[in-house]
């Protein structure tokens, strides 16, 4: 059986255990404003981290499986832009995440995250219509990161599309049904 | 590791040594070993114990934190270590960082190392093919080098004897050009590798597609277990270090079974600086070693010295082993030393679909990788404008296809249901190149590394002979893969650095002549016969086989020799 839920406490316990432990902080003892993992290249405020996450959900939102929120593929983003990417693309990132806000902010009238699941799909299929370059790059590489946290998570991993670390067996000829 | 006094000679007297603990100095230590011998074994690296030092063995993808990718900090730092196809955010701590072990590059050149025990053991391919006749009678038929002074039947035996204790997987193909070894079992060809391996033998005579032999446990003999290993599992995560054993290291191998004679002294952190030579005697004594802890300079003594460093380091320590006998390096009476460096020339890769087959696909990780393509050119005579040939690695693969176009529940669905892709079929060039004088290292007369060991130039380039061969790559496999009905035929030039083939060889050649080489034909220096060379420096030229067996049975082949020169008092 698929497990249906797992509680945010045990994802944040494993992305802390995955991250080395000194990045999270509970959003209760966070300084205020501040996104809630300890970055080093890209500046990113709460508020910028909440219209990632909403961002992450509305790419693959929960259903009877845990969505982008749920196994914080924000961070991941987040972690991977800031340790991976090089400058020319963090600065992009960044531009991008704040000219996104500005823009759906216009197109909806409040914020991305305050809107809901059907009107936040509609504007991002919109993107290439924006006519902002920043948005554009912003948008690819938070999808692709945010599909190979997903591919790549815990979660998914065991339940979904299960990793065998120890196969034992190959067979050329296997049947392709 | 033990605790070594230091404080007298007697303590730091060994029958042998032998500087470096990867494939040829491991093999070194356990012949050495199991016949009764003393023996220092010098790695400048740290060490690493079997499973206890491989950290990210089993790490599951998302327990890495960048799931495998090294970060654009790491990538600035270490520009060569990151063009390494094998290093990772998972292997990373095996791999030498640029800035660790700097030399001096006069044309491009990626030196890539692993400072460890058991070296280069834990990353390398585990590709093992045996040399035939007709690559030991190369040089001397086709004028280039010198001849070697070695043919198949004196080495044939030592394949043997190593192949049985690493374990090699593969078919008994009957190929001249690639003579049979003791196998076991092969992994298989998959359905798209075998239709090409059944295209081919129907159009050519003298081409073959055959499965890669490999160094892998597929059904584990008495020998191997009495090792600690058992069957490999199929994890393709060889560069992690195997806690199966399920492939050939030193660590896994070699070294343990040195260590359970009671004869084995292991000597972590500890650079070879130059070997002692006593011109009263006509011999080596010993080995100066800079411990990197410590900053100490301490000697070592022994009978016989084996310098299994991997070829340019070995290089290296010969040139900065210099005397009033030696002025130019140990042995090195023809100015030859350092010369005549040569690789493999990796720069090419075809790929293409087969959209046959498709009821088939594979299931579980083939640590083979797949096919071989011995080399067919010039074999019998020359037959093309460049002298040589190449052989191939050859594989087919069916890819998970996810639809990433969308967003929201579509694209989460589509994610979780990928399509098979059609075969994708690839294939890399593995080409000879031809050793030449101008390709060659040599000691820088003032820089020196962090021990006080002068900084090594390396100039290596490609030549023209590099480009027709490579065309000619292009051109057959394109052809054999017209003939097997693939499509959507890709060439792409990958545009490496000589180095980063991994397989940098000579500098310290085999030959007949000392005029002309500066090893006999059992891999001993010719001016100074208690040093032997037995990694990839002594080799006369590349072949187009993976060459780490063939280091590994001279090794073997040389500690008989010396052994009997022992007996006979001639060392």
């Amino acid at each position: 059986m698929i497990e249906k839920k797992i509680n945010r406490r045990t994802a944040l316990r494993n992305f802390l255990f995955i991250a080395g432990g000194s990045l999270i902080l509970p959003a209760c003892f966070r300084e205020s404003g501040k996104a809630s993992i300890a970055l080093s290249n890209i500046t990113v405020s709460e508020k910028d981290e909440e219209l990632l996450a909403a961002l992450v959900e509305t790419l693959i939102p929960a259903t009877d499986t845990p969505g982008g929120r749920e196994l914080l593929l924000h961070l991941f983003v987040l972690k991977m832009v800031d340790d991976c990417h090089n400058p020319d693309e963090q600065r992009a990132f960044s531009e991008g995440l704040s000219s996104f806000a500005g823009w759906s902010v216009r197109e909806l009238g409040g914020d991305y995250a305050d809107a809901d699941q059907e009107r936040r799909l509609a504007l991002l299929s919109r993107v290439e219509e924006s006519g902002n370059g920043a948005i554009k790059q912003f948008m690819g590489i938070t999808k692709r990161r945010t599909i190979q946290g997903y591919m790549n998570s815990q979660y998914v991993m065991t339940n979904l599309v299960k990793y065998e670390l120890i196969p034992g067996r190959y067979n050329g000829y296997a049947a392709a049904t | 590791m033990a605790n070594i006094a230091v404080d007298s000679v007697k303590e730091r007297t060994f029958d042998a040594i032998v500087i470096g603990s990867g494939a040829s100095g491991g093999w070194a230590a356990k012949e050495f070993t199991e016949k009764g011998m003393k023996t220092l074994v010098l790695e400048r690296g740290r060490d690493v114990a079997h499973v206890k030092d491989y950290p990210t063995t089993n790490l599951y993808p998302y327990e890495l934190e960048h799931r495998g990718e090294t970060t654009y900090k790491d990538k600035q730092a270490n520009p060569i270590a990151n063009r390494c196809y094998a290093y990772k955010e998972d292997t990373a701590h095996f791999f030498v960082k640029d800035d660790e072990h700097p030399y001096i590059q006069e044309t491009d050149f990626d030196w890539i190392r692993g400072y460890q025990v058991g070296g280069k053991t834990l990353l390398w391919a585990r590709q093992t093919q045996r040399w035939s006749e007709y690559d030991f009678e190369g040089p001397a038929r086709d004028g280039f080098a010198v001849d070697w002074p070695i043919r198949y039947r004196d080495i044939a035996p030592w394949y043997s004897h190593v192949e049985r204790f690493v374990g090699i997987a593969g078919n008994r193909d009957g190929l001249t050009t690639l003579p049979d070894g003791e196998f076991l079992p092969a992994y298989p060809l998959n359905a798209a590798e075998d239709h090409f391996r059944q295209a081919v033998a129907k159009h050519y005579s003298g081409r073959h597609v055959i499965s890669a032999r490999c160094a892998h446990l597929s059904k584990p003999q008495p020998i191997h277990i009495q090792q600690g290993r058992v069957q490999c599992q199929n994890r393709t995560l060889c560069q992690r270090g195997c806690p199966f054993g399920g492939y050939f290291s030193s660590n896994a191998s070699t070294i343990p079974w040195a260590q359970k004679t009671g004869n084995l002294t292991l000597r972590p952190f500890s650079v070879a600086h130059s070997i002692l030579y006593d011109k009263e005697i006509g011999k080596a004594t010993g080995v100066r070693v800079v411990d990197t802890r410590t900053k100490e300079t301490i000697d070592f003594f022994a009978k016989v010295i084996f310098v299994n460093a991997s070829t340019l380091n070995t290089n290296l320590i010969l040139l900065n082993s210099v005397s009033d006998r030696f002025p130019n390096g140990l042995g090195n009476d023809n100015g030859l030393l350092g010369k005549y460096i040569a690789f493999h020339n990796y720069t090419a890769r075809i790929s293409a679909e087969y959209d046959g087959l498709l009821q088939y696909k594979t299931d579980g990780r083939n640590p083979a990788g797949g096919g071989y393509i011995p080399n067919f050119r010039n074999v019998q005579r020359q037959e093309t404008g460049f002298l040589r040939g190449w052989a191939a690695a050859f594989g087919a693969s069916r890819h998970e296809q996810r639809n990433t176009e969308g967003a929201g529940v579509a694209l989460k669905e589509d994610l979780l249901k990928p399509t098979l892709s059609n075969w994708r079929i690839h294939s890399h060039m593995m080409a000879e190149t031809i050793p030449k004088e101008s390709n060659r290292v040599w000691l820088d007369t003032d820089k020196k590394d962090a021990w006080g060991v002068p900084l090594l130039h390396i100039a290596v380039e490609y030549d023209d002979s590099d480009w027709e061969r490579r065309q000619d790559y292009y051109d057959q496999m394109r052809e054999m893969y017209e003939t097997a009905g693939f499509t959507n035929i890709r060439t792409s030039d990958d545009n490496r650095r000589p180095g980063n083939d991994i397989h940098e060889m000579g500098g310290v050649r085999m030959g007949h002549d000392p005029k002309t080489s500066l090893l006999n034909k059992w891999n001993q220096l010719h001016h100074c016969k208690n040093v032997y060379v037995t990694d990839g420096a002594c080799m006369t030229s590349t072949a187009t086989q993976n060459p780490t067996l063939t280091y590994m049975a001279l090794t073997a082949r040389a500690v008989d020799h010396a052994m009997q020169e022992l007996k006979k008092g001639n060392l």
